[in-house]
């Protein structure tokens, strides 16, 4: 039976309140991180409290592009390639994070946009698994 | 410290040689180098080296005891140095360093790559840790990627156009007619920029460096030792190495903090404003720039997050034409990345290498007139940088 498998296990989960990121944040200045961080990297901290945050789901779009050629590997996509657009978000957590931006007209995509997370397909594995990752879709 | 003077520099002409080895490249360059200083390879005391991550080294980033070995091996000491793609920039600095110091007197700078075909694959580790990885499975960030989102904002916060963007790389390749060293040497028209495939939208083929093989070295020494060969030495006003701060907004892995201030390359800016610092000179000093221009939206995000002009000032130039030899602020008159292709760790000595000559008043068709002050610069991943400026 195919199945929906996340693209690396650990980064997202899809709660029933919806998908969030798996990450981290100091209880001391507050900065997130993501993937989660075992220490707080902020200079500026005084002392490296991490604690488990989700993220998301809401967001900001900060600047897009458009993967227009195929991107090398590790990157996997489905044959025939398709462009895809891909942005850097500001989520409202003060995180920054890259991410595909799931949308049909590339054109309507622009700095300052409202975006949500979203779960969806990033490719089929060899035996037709839909492997899942963390998108934005404007909202 | 003592003063620096560069004595000598030499290039490997860029390309892709499949008959050649990086020894082989790096020989052509170190072999021309102490040519042009008149100095004997028994002469140099020390060889700061960048550390190729593709090629030679002997698979350990080895590549100054290749070519201590491949030139005669004397016994004096190697200093292999890693930074990503300003691994030559860093070499430079330590070679610098080690003169300034008053532990050696001459000293050889030398970088060289041989590249893989197409894309840049960074670390070619394919675990969960490697956040390298991780951008590229699962989001798909190619390096075109990145600075097409950098240069979209751009476009948006300054009305840069596709026009813009094109006349850059237009602006290269007329430099570069009149280097023979560099590997694309015809001239191309906006028509053929505007009209070449889309990498990543909004840059196109014509508007990113591919990857190439080359090698570039330096001859550096002290004053006194600079005095005995040469009436006109080019001189070491200073040299840099930075790395970024934590919140300069620019994702160099799956995500970073929201900045407070701009976005930008905050390695970048550092060397170089450390750079003018110490050699007491400012942006109005310089006669030209060698930038890192991995994409041509680079040649307008940089001089401005330096100081050379004024925010949204970069575009009005490039319309008038004064980024080329012979206007305000020459920018890569060599012809740059886009002319020579990256081979990615001799790039901060192969600046060096044309700033010299520039100094000199050497370049023929793309020479700066009356050149006196030269800055370059470079990046790398991990958050490098370094700087350099040269001065008659």
């Amino acid at each position: 039976m195919k199945q929906r498998i996340p693209v690396i296990e650990g980064l997202f989960a899809e709660r029933a309140e919806g998908p969030r990121l798996l990450g981290s944040r100091c209880a001391t200045c507050a900065t997130p991180y993501f993937p989660k961080s075992p220490v707080c990297h902020n200079p500026g901290c005084d002392e490296s409290r991490m604690e488990d945050a989700d993220f998301g789901p809401h967001g900001v779009l900060f600047s897009c592009a458009v993967q227009n050629y195929p991107p090398p590997p590790p990157a996997k996509y489905d044959e025939p390639y398709q462009p895809y657009a891909l942005g850097m978000i500001d989520l409202a957590e003060g995180l920054r994070v890259l991410g595909r931006i799931a949308s049909d007209d590339f054109s309507k995509l622009r700095g300052g946009l409202p975006v949500e997370l979203i779960v969806d397909h990033l490719y089929h594995d060899p035996e037709g698994n839909d492997v899942v990752t963390w998108q934005f879709r404007p909202c | 410290m003592r003063d620096v003077a560069v004595l000598g520099v030499g290039m490997h002409a860029f390309g892709k040689f499949e008959d050649k080895s990086v020894t082989d490249l790096c020989r052509t360059a170190v072999v021309a180098a102490l040519a042009d200083a008149g100095v004997s390879w028994r002469e140099v005391e020390a060889v700061a080296a960048a550390s190729s991550r593709f090629s030679g080294g002997k698979g350990w980033g080895l590549n100054g005891n290749d070519v201590v070995e491949d030139m005669g091996s004397t016994g004096i000491p190697v200093y292999n140095l890693s930074a990503g793609c300003s691994a030559g920039g860093n070499a430079f600095n330590i070679g610098t360093t080690l003169v300034a110091s008053g532990l050696h007197d001459v000293v050889l700078v030398v970088g060289g790559e041989k590249m893989p075909k197409g894309f840049i694959q960074t670390s070619g580790v394919e675990e969960a840790t490697d956040p390298e990885f991780l951008r590229q499975r699962c989001v798909g960030v190619s390096g075109p990627a990145f600075w097409a989102m950098l240069c979209r904002r751009r476009m948006e916060d300054h009305g840069t156009t596709e026009e813009h963007l094109a006349r850059i790389a237009v602006k290269a390749h007329a430099n570069s007619v009149h280097n023979p060293y560099a590997r694309f040497r015809k001239p191309f028209t906006l028509e053929q920029v505007l009209k070449s495939p889309m990498v990543c939208f909004p840059l196109r083929l014509y508007e990113i460096c591919p990857v190439s093989d080359g090698a570039a070295a330096a001859l550096i020494c002290s004053a006194d030792f600079a005095r005995k060969k040469t009436t006109k030495p080019v001189w070491v006003a200073a040299s840099t190495v930075a790395t970024a701060r934590f919140d300069d907004g620019i994702t160099r892995a799956l995500a970073a903090t929201s900045p407070s201030g701009p976005t930008l390359h905050s390695e970048a800016r550092i060397g170089v404003e450390k750079a003018f610092e110490r050699a007491g000179l400012g942006p109005r000093d310089l006669s030209l720039v060698e930038l890192q221009d991995n994409t041509v939206y680079y040649e307008l995000a940089f001089p401005e997050e330096w100081g050379l002009c004024a925010p949204g000032e970069a575009e009005r130039l490039v319309e008038k034409g004064e980024t080329g030899p012979t206007g305000k602020l020459p920018i890569n008159p060599s012809g740059g990345f886009q002319s020579f292709g990256e081979a990615t760790t001799a790039m901060g000595v192969f600046q060096v290498a044309e700033l010299t000559w520039q100094l000199r008043g050497e370049s023929g068709g793309r020479q700066v007139p009356h050149a006196k002050v030269g800055l370059g610069q470079t990046i790398g991943l991990g958050g490098n940088a370094t700087a350099v400026i040269l001065k008659t």
